[in-house]
């Protein structure tokens, strides 16, 4: 059994692996009848070694991920989504699949057929999936899609933008609208470049990185507050 | 906002090009700032020490190991540098 994993176990990259490595406090031992002695010439110490348990989904990488640049639907234009415990999974065998609510509120939420939607919160069916049908109560999905679960963990489902491998002008860039500026400035970059303007250029990089930089910022709100002397003249 | 529109306000023409430049604006912004989060989870294997990266991965953000007593995962933290092997035969 594994415990303390924060404190026994490292990692390394190598190339485009990981190396995982356990440390223990051991020797080299060996069975000898029933006991398991240590063997002379070796000393108890603090090793490294590979790991010595099989561990089912024992390791997880949280990463950021290259996904498709363009998308069939802004992301300000989606605003789909339900959360709520009454949320059930229809492993329908040979029949579709199916989620189902007790509050009857996937139309209300925005949920239509064709709609690629996020399921998180539950216990084995997170992932993204593409709606078939959408009534009321049930939404609709591919044969094979669920495993069945009642309805008692909060889950949270909300609709994505389908994702366009061979985007035309009417695509959208997957980004929101402040990266999507961004993106305009780097295009008029690379204009510049090819115009031999490099003054130009820097100055729609610098305005690139600047979007990207507010865009970053937006996410936080940092309030600063400062003493006013009491001889502060105003 | 449509390629058609990011052409207008950038002032070209040429759909291809653009669309190639966006591609490079996209993997730029992606590789700067953590705007898709995934995670994959693996099975780890008595004495096998390689885990192959997510082959999408731009960066990482934690890695992680399932403490079997109580079912959670504990970020564990990476080494400085590679540890000198004196013997590797199998260091179970």
């Amino acid at each position: 059994m594994s415990y303390d994993t924060n404190k026994n176990w490292f990692y390394e990259i190598s190339g485009r692996d990981i190396h995982l490595w356990q440390l223990v406090e051991t020797a080299a031992t060996d069975t000898i009848g029933a006991h398991r002695v240590k063997l002379p010439a070796e000393y108890y110490s603090k090793q490294l070694i590979y790991p010595d348990e099989d561990i089912t989904n024992g390791l997880r990488v949280e990463y950021t991920a290259l996904s498709e640049p363009f998308v069939d639907e802004a992301w300000e234009s989606l605003t789909s989504t339900i959360s709520g415990t009454g949320i059930a999974f229809v492993d329908g065998g040979g029949s579709s699949d199916t989620i189902t609510d007790t509050g009857s509120g996937f139309v209300t939420a925005g949920f239509a057929a064709g709609d690629k939607i996020r399921v998180i919160g539950s216990a084995s069916n997170d992932g993204d999936y593409v709606l078939t049908a959408a009534i009321a109560g049930t939404l609709t999905v591919a044969t094979g899609s669920f495993t069945a679960e009642t309805a008692s963990e909060s889950i949270t489902i909300y609709q994505i933008p389908d994702e366009d491998t061979s985007p035309d002008e009417t695509n959208h860039v997957n980004l929101n609208r402040l990266l999507s500026l961004a993106v305009v400035d780097y295009i008029k970059a690379q204009l510049a470049e090819l115009e031999g303007q490099i003054d130009l250029k820097q100055y729609y990089m610098r305005e690139f990185w600047k979007k990207v930089g507010d865009n970053e910022s937006n996410k936080r709100k940092i309030s600063m507050s400062f003493p006013i002397s009491t001889f502060a003249v105003k | 906002m449509t390629v058609q529109e990011i052409m207008e306000r950038a002032g070209t023409r040429e759909t291809s090009l653009a669309i190639a430049w966006m591609k490079d604006a996209y993997h730029l912004v992606q590789s700067s700032i953590k705007e898709n989060v995934k995670t994959q989870k693996s099975n780890i294997i008595d004495g096998i020490r390689d885990y192959p990266l997510p082959a999408d991965l731009i960066s990482i953000k934690s890695i992680s190991i399932k403490d079997t007593s109580d079912s959670k995962y504990k970020i564990i933290r990476r080494m400085t540098h590679a540890p000198i092997v004196a013997e590797d035969t199998d260091p179970e």
